[in-house]
Parts: structure tokens; sequence; C-alpha cells
């Protein structure tokens, strides 16, 4: 019999059985332990995952989950002195693409292409550039739709698949440029001011103030993102919304500015076709009343981005419009400084009120000769009549007295030479030249006759337009340097006063300096009111002006001497400068203007300075009127 | 041949049974929940499973009147049966021009190799305990199991459905280790199964299956891709964090990241909605369940009796580690289904019948001499 393979015997299964079915028994119960085993395991790592982690996947499901998207807040809104709407938002639809959300894009883009009259490839590059962001960001394919456009869009959605109509609050300039160099434009934000923006604040696409108030207040006025999210699906197809948070609107600004004066100037500037600033300012607060410079850059260009031949085109453009010449224009300041020399020969004592030199239209210094601007002679003057003749003669004397750096500290004095802080970017300091400064400009000695053209203004002085409106503000105030302001108030759109404006005092002058003023208000009024004086034409019936015109050279050339004027090219023409206060009794209102190339400062500048003056007075003696009824009605009560 | 014995209703595991009706009743609960919201079409997953569990529990009273031992006769039509199944499909499946898993009964597509699994079991029980030896089997004994085992793996390999064909692999390994092996044995066996396992790497596997194992040892490398299942498996698991986002609150479901929500990824969405305590509860009762089911085997009245309750709670067994241990991220995607909480038809049914055999042995463990019948 040959060996069996297996024990079938029954017999010998009895045998086996007991020992047999313990060993199973034994090995059953090491399987037990096996199951044990990767329960624990298992157990193990549900608490891993659950408990260590929880935290971690419950971000990463909440992810998945939720799309937030942010809703831009409206900006703050910007007001003139009283109220009126110089900036304001309104909706603008765009029409945007969610790639994710559309069935077939090509079929939408054709249909749209005709809908919204956009060249299909315009719309194709739209989506090539916004294909770097997650499929269920929208790609914005046209700005500004009209109202048709948009009515059609909305009655045939199911045409247009993923196709999205978003709502983007737009800069509205109610009055065109007005203040365009102040104001600014806002535009998408570039790669650095990403990159600048520490706080998490901005995301690509945003606007940011680029200029002016809209940059410099970007903070007040941009407010916050408020964000909408949005339970989707692992298909991103949009279940149900989830939270949404309001943006908060942007603050108000309000301006000092009055718009009535600042259109005024700049329309004059404008059909006039000049280049040049001016600056208005209360002379007993320091708030900026208009600040103009013109040429004007055109706001309008720069909403979604300014066009590169529109940008070349500000460039190249001789005027410069991208100057804002209120603050950041220098220029010599011409007679304007003898107010300087003035007050610093009275003060230092090289001169009385009484003091006379006599001008017979020249003066030698050493064996230079200065030339006064009448080269008939003013004759015998005293420091009264040579500001309202403006004789270059007497000022000669009273400068090459005090000597350059005697000079330098009184224009420091009246706020020259120095930023004075305004709210507007890039302002310039400026030039007060001294001994030391030209030392170290040109490493070289003072010479005695440069002293004689910086007593009158030309020579190496510089000023801002603002400087000057400064300068004469103190004057006209008693001797107060103010501060100048352009903000009235930043207000939340509740009305909830953030920031409130309260004058400044900067410095002032000493009660020795402040004595002689009147010396310098009987002269400047004699500029306007006198027989002799250099801008009649400024005159205004029924308020009295004190002012001083100037005449900032260019050049010296030979060549265009005995020319007449207007046959001088523009480019070499003399800048012509006018700076007064008013009601000469009781100032109110300092004006400074400055016309590029204007010739002379009576005849190229006054005429700007009055407008303003005009315009200021008529709602001034309106205002007193009314304050004039309402005491009456008090007495009576 | 049915017969009944009061000593049966004596012996009946009732803890056992406690255990198996709380699992499928939190299944079922579940389910409504990974099948949440309902499509506006058709019977909804929970509904389906739900009358399974009532065809199950009818077979389940029918298995019970009989004896186990029966199973030694009815195994041969049963074996052949499911062999022919597997084999028709490959047929079918050429000429339908694709691979296809299940043949269509009208009601429900059933899926042979589920029953492929229950057969093997009995199979090699069947075998391993009429054919007994002392001191371990050799590989001579052994050549009838591996080739009873052969047929239906190359036949479900072929489908291809190379998860549940290493399923019956698992299965014959641990009833053939169950009943003792020679030494060498062991290593032949060892030696034969690693050169296998390379073989198939280079020859027999399809590149999805590669791209499966690929992205498994490297998940984050692809996270859209193979890689995001498993992704987001984990994320639904660990954001349940202690105590789960709260019954039909689960977002990873029911916003569809979770693949497979639920079939294989059943339990991820239980995880999720109850949290570490909610899986503890639920997986501790599951596999305090499986002991107890060896236990039945260690105290069964004879061979067969023991090798069929371990070959069944082993089938369960390695389904639920194999599928909780992909759910938590740790083995890669393989298409095994959670038995009882898996929506599925065959799967359910499956396990059903094998649970009424569990009790059957169970509840026969003191009625001996009946081996001659």
């Amino acid at each position: 019999m040959e060996k069996k393979l297996f024990i079938d015997d029954l017999e010998e299964i009895t045998e086996h059985d007991e020992e047999a079915l313990n060993m199973l028994k034994r090995r059953a119960m090491v399987a037990m332990g096996v199951i044990l085993l990767f329960l624990m395991i298992i157990i193990s790592r549900f608490w891993y995952l659950q408990i260590n982690l929880g935290e971690h996947y419950r971000g990463m499901a909440e992810n998945n989950r939720v799309r937030i998207r942010t809703v831009p807040p409206p900006r703050g809104h910007i007001f003139d002195k009283y109220g009126r709407e110089i900036v304001t938002n309104r909706p603008s639809f765009n029409v945007a693409l969610i790639r994710e959300d559309s069935f077939d894009i090509q079929d939408v883009l054709k249909r749209l292409s005709v809908v919204l009259d956009e060249d299909i490839e315009v719309l194709w590059e739209r989506i090539r550039k916004g294909s770097g962001a997650p499929r269920h960001f929208p790609i914005t394919l046209k700005e500004d739709v009209d109202w048709q456009t948009l009515a059609y869009l909305e009655n045939n959605k199911y045409k247009f698949s993923g196709i999205r109509i978003e709502v983007q609050p737009v800069r509205v300039y109610h009055y065109g440029d007005l203040g365009a160099n102040i104001i600014g434009y806002i535009s998408s934000i570039n790669p650095q001011e990403l990159e600048a923006d520490k706080d998490g604040v901005y995301e690509g696409g945003d606007l940011i103030g680029k200029r002016g108030l809209e940059r410099i207040r970007e903070k007040d006025l941009r407010g916050e993102k408020g964000s909408s999210s949005t339970e989707v699906n692992a298909s991103g197809f949009e279940q149900q919304q989830l939270k949404q948070v309001d943006p908060l609107p942007g603050r108000d600004l309000t301006l000092t500015i009055d718009v009535e004066l600042q259109r005024a100037a700049e329309q004059y500037l404008a059909i006039s076709d000049k280049a040049g600033a001016v600056v208005a300012m209360e002379v007993d607060s320091g708030r900026v009343l208009a600040a103009v410079s013109a040429p004007t850059i055109h706001l309008e260009d720069f909403i979604g981005g300014i066009s590169r031949k529109n940008w070349n085109a500000l460039l190249e453009n001789p005027r410069n419009p991208l100057l804002n010449k209120a603050v950041q224009g220098v220029y010599p300041p011409g007679s304007t400084y003898k107010i300087v020399t003035a007050l610093a020969g009275l003060s230092e004592g090289v001169i009385t009120e009484h003091t006379t030199f006599y001008c017979p239209g020249h003066y030698y210094f050493g064996r230079r000769l200065y030339r006064c601007w009448k080269h008939s002679g003013h004759g015998t003057v005293d420091i009264r009549r040579a500001i309202t003749e403006s004789c270059d003669v007497f000022f000669y004397q009273v400068g090459q007295r005090l000597g350059v750096d005697r000079l330098a500290a009184y224009a420091k004095k009246l706020g020259l030479g120095a930023r004075s802080g305004i709210e507007l970017e890039h302002e310039k300091a400026g030039i007060v030249p001294t001994k030391d400064w030209k030392r170290k400009r040109f490493k070289e000695k003072w010479h005695e006759g440069e002293t004689l053209s910086v007593a009158i203004g030309q020579g190496f002085n510089n000023m801002t337009p603002l400087q000057i409106c400064l300068m004469t503000a103190a004057i006209a105030n008693g001797g107060k340097i103010y501060q100048p302001q352009i903000v009235e108030m930043v207000k939340t759109t509740d009305g909830d006063i953030v920031e409130q404006f309260r004058p400044k005092l900067l410095s002032e002058l000493s009660s020795q300096e402040k004595r002689y003023l009147p010396i310098l208000k009987d002269g400047l009024f004699g500029v306007v009111h006198g027989k002799r004086g250099t801008a009649r034409n400024v005159r205004i019936k029924g308020l009295t002006v004190a002012g001083k015109t100037g005449t900032a050279q260019v050049v010296r050339l030979a060549q265009y001497k005995g020319l007449k004027e207007q046959d001088i090219p523009y480019k070499y023409r003399d800048h012509a400068w006018f700076t007064c206060y008013a009601p000469a009794d009781n100032p109110k209102i300092a004006v400074t203007v400055l016309v590029e190339h204007g010739l002379h400062g009576g005849s190229g500048a006054g005429p700007i300075a009055r407008v303003i003056l005009k315009k200021y007075f008529e709602k001034y003696l309106l205002e007193q009127a009314r304050k004039e009824a309402e005491e009456g009605k008090d007495d009576k009560a | 041949m049915i017969r009944f014995d009061r000593r049966m209703l004596a012996h009946f595991d009732w803890w056992l049974l406690i255990m198996f009706l709380l699992i499928c009743a939190m299944s079922l609960f579940n389910l409504y929940s990974a099948s949440y919201p309902p499509k506006p079409w058709g019977t909804p997953p929970y509904l389906k499973q739900l009358y399974f569990y009532l065809i199950g529990f009818s077979a389940i009273l029918v298995i019970l009147a009989v004896d186990y031992q029966e199973l030694h006769f009815w195994n041969y039509f049963f074996y052949i049966f499911v062999v022919g199944l597997l084999a028709a499909i490959l047929i079918i499946g050429k000429t339908a021009g694709g691979a296809q898993r299940w043949i269509s009964l009208g009601f429900f597509n059933l899926q042979p190799s589920e029953l492929a699994k229950l057969m093997l079991v009995i199979t090699l029980a069947s075998y391993y305990s009429r054919k007994e030896v002392t001191d371990g089997y050799t590989i001579r004994q052994l050549v009838v199991p591996i080739g009873l085992t052969l047929v239906p793996f190359v036949l479900i390999l072929l489908q291809p459905d190379l998860g549940t064909a290493l399923m019956l692999g698992f299965i014959f390994v641990s009833m053939t280790v169950f009943v003792k092996l020679r030494f060498s044995v062991y290593a032949i066996l060892g030696s034969t199964g690693v050169a296998m396992v390379l073989l198939a790497w280079e020859k027999l596997l399809k590149p999805y299956q590669k791209q499966r194992i690929q992205t498994f040892l490297n998940p984050e490398g692809d996270p859209m891709g193979s890689g995001y299942q498993i992704m987001q498996s984990k994320i639904a698991v660990g954001s349940g964090g202690r105590f789960g986002k709260g019954y039909l609150e689960g977002t990873q479901g029911h916003l569809h990241f979770l693949p497979e929500r639920h079939t294989d990824f059943a339990f991820a969405v239980w995880s999720e909605e109850w949290g570490f305590f909610g899986s503890l509860f639920f997986i501790s009762i599951y596999f305090l369940m499986l002991i107890w089911g060896l236990y039945s085997s260690a105290f069964a009245r004879d061979r067969f009796g023991m090798l069929l309750s371990f070959g069944i709670v082993m089938l369960i067994f390695w389904q639920a580690v194999i599928n909780l241990l992909m759910i938590l991220g740790f083995l890669p995607v393989v298409g095994i289904p959670l038995p009882l909480v898996s929506y599925g038809g065959s799967s359910l049914l499956t396990t059903l019948l094998a649970f009424g055999i569990l009790l059957n042995v169970r509840m026969r463990r003191f009625q001996v001499g009946q081996n001659g019948d």
C-alpha cells in the first residue's frame, strides 16, 4: 500500500481529533491577537489624523469648500470747502468670465465679441493675460459696459455660460480736471507697490492712488475690503452663500479748496494759454483756497490706465503738465523778494523808514554797473516809494549794507528756502543763497556783487509760488507763518469726523520785526493804489489790495537786448510774478500768481490775481451782509 | 436534512447577532448621509441597500435551518457556478468590447467576484477539513488547494480586478497558514510570492494600477490625479476632529470632494461626521465582532466548523483592514469595500451569507456525530 497523502481513515481522524483541534484553537487565539494589533494600528491612525492633525485637516476642508471673493470698498469722496462734490464714484459694469463655469469658452466669446462690439482677439488676449489665476477667478473682458448691452446680457444669460457682470466703483470727476495736480488719480497697483504692501491690504488688480491726494490720503480714501464667502462643490459650482462681510467705504475728504476760486484761475490760465501757478490762502489760518498749476493733466485719461501715447505726450510737453508748479516749480522771486530785503533792512537798522537813496536809473558797485528796471531813474526814494515803484537801486544799496547772510536769515524767517510741509507731493524747498551755501554748492567764494542781485530777487534765489504766498500772508497777518494746509476735514461715511482742520503756527516774527510791517504794508498798498504803483490794473472797486509785482529773469542775453518783448522767443521771456493780499487794512486772503514767461508782473500775472480776488470778495461781501443781518436780529431780540 | 434541536436556540450567539445588527444599522444610517442629498431620480442607495439587507436576512434564516455540514456537498455546485459566472463575464466582456465585472440581473448587477471570496472560504475549509495532516502540509499536499484558488484568482485578475484577486490570495494564505504547513513550505511559498509580485509589477499590472501604487507612495506629488482621492479621504477623516461635524454636516462628502463616497470611502463619511470618538466606537464594535467570531471558531464542534468560521472572519477582517488603511492613507486605492458599510449588493449579500454561516457554526457547536450522514 502506497503511503497515503492524507489521513482519511475515520478511525485515525478521531485519534488525532483532539490534538488537531487544540492546535487550531491556539492558532485562532493568535489570530485574535493579530486582529487586536490591527485594531490598535487603525485606532492610533485615527487618533493621529483626527486629534493630532484635526485642525490642519479642518483648515484644508474649509479651503476645499469655501471660495472667498473680495468686495472692493467704494473709495472716499472728495469735497471742496463748501461741500461741493469734486470727486465721487459711480458704478462701472464690467463683463467678466469665470472659466470654470463656462461650458464652451470659444462659443461664448464669439457671441460676446458681437454683443460688446469688440474684436474676438482682444477678448482672447484678456483671457490669456488672466490665465495665470485660478480657474474660478473672474477675468474682466470689458469695462464699463452700457445699459443696453447689460440688459441684453442679463436677458440672454443662458447663452453666455460663465459670464458675470461685476460692479466696480470708478471715479467721477464733477469738475473735469479741476485741481488735477492736487487731487491726482488712481490706477491699478503695480508690482513694486504690491511688494511694498507689508500689511497685505492689496492684491493684484486693485486700484491705488498714484498721485496727489489720492496717493497721500490713500489710507483714508481706500476703505476696507469686504468679502463674500461661497460654498463650492468639488466641481467648483457654487452651492450657497456662507458669509458676506460688507466693505467699509473709504473716508471722505473735504478740502480747503474753494472750487470757484480754483476754477476761475484755471480757466483764466487755460483760456489765455499760459503756463504757471496760482496759490490763494487764508492769511490767518493757512487754508489753501486754490492751488493751480497750468497746464493741467487730464484725469479722464488715467481711468483704467493711461495709454502710452498720452503718457508720452505728457512727458514731452515743454510746459510740463506733470509738474505741480505751485509747490514743485521753483523760480527766482524777482521783485517780490524786495519785501524780504525791506524787512531785513529795517529790522537790522541799516535803513530807517526815512532813509532815502537817489536813483539815477543805475548803480555802480565797484566798477560794475547795476541797472534799475526804470532806466530813467526814480529820483530820491524812501522805503515806501521804493516798494511801490519797485526801485532796484534803493534795494541794491540796502542789500549791500546787509550782506547776503543777514538777508538770507530774513528770507528764512518769512518761510522761504524751506519746505512748508503742505500735503502735496515732492514739494521743493527752493534756494535762499548764503555764503556758506555757495561755498558748498560751487566751492566758490561769495562775490559782494551777487548780494545786489539777490537783494532784488534775482541771482541764485529760487522759490516756489507757495512760499511767496506764505510770505505774503505773513506780512498780511502781522508776522505769523502758518502751515499751509489743504485738507479741511476727514469724515467717515457715517459722518464721524476723524480729522479736523486746525491752524498750525510754524513760526512768528519777533515783536521788534513786527513793528516794521506797517511800513512795508504802506509800500505794498501803493503798488496797487499808488499813482506810480506797478499793479494799478489789479484795482477792484470797493476793495483795497496790497501787493507786489515781480519779474524773474530767465536769461540775460545780449542778443535780445533792445528787442521788443513780444519778439523774444517764448522760452527766454521773463517769468511774471504778482503776490498780494486783501483787504489791505484787514487782510483775509493772500494770492500769489506766477506766469511762466509772462513778462511783467503787473500785466502778466496781475489780472489772474484780480479774478480770484473778485470771486473771493463777492462771496465775502455776501457773507458780511448775512452776518450783519443776523446781528441786527439779535440786537432787536 | 433539516433537524431542529432546542439546544441550537440555547447556543445561538445573541451577542454576536446584536453587534452585527448594530453595525448594520449604523452602516445604513451612514449610507443615507454618504449619498446625501438624494438624487431626484432612481432608488436612493440607502434604500437599495436596505432591500439587500432584507434579502440577506431572509437568506440567513434559510442558512441557519440547514446544518453547515451540508456545505461539503453544496459547495461543489457553488464552486462550479461561481467559476462559470467568472468565465462568462470574461467572454461577455470580450464580445461587449470592454472590461466588465458584473452580470446584469435586471434589478441589480451581480458581481461574481464577491461571491468568489465566500466560495473560496468554503472550498478551502471543506478541503482542509477532509484532508487532514498532523505535522503540517507539504507542497505536494497543497497542490489541489492552490489549484482551486488559482482558477478564480486568474479569472478575476483577467477582469481585471487586482484588489479582489489579492483578497483571494489573502484568504488562501490565512487559511493555509492556519491549518499549519511544513517549515520548508513557508520558505517555498514565500519566495514564490515575492517572485510573483516582482513579475506582476513588470508584466501584469496595468498602467493605471502602477499609477495608483506610485501615487500612494508620494500622494502630494499629484494632488489632482490619483493622489487626490487619498488626500481628500485624509482631509475628510482628519477634519472630523474629536467629535465630528455632525450627521449630514460633512462637507467633504456632500460637496463631492470625497470620491466613491458611498462605496469604498463610505467610512470616511462616518469619520468626518462623527469624529474620532464616533470612529472609535464603530471600529471597536466591528473588530470586537470579528474577535467574537474567532472565539466561535475556536470552540466549533469540528474542524470544518473551525475552518469555516475562521475563514469567514478572515474574509471580513482583511477587507476591513485594507479598506480602513486605504481611507487612512496607509494603502493605495485598491477598490476593496468595507463589508456591511460600503454600498454594493453583491458585497453585502456575500457578507450576510458568510455571517449566516458563522452563526450556523456557532449554534451547532454541541451537535456531534453528524459527519457520516
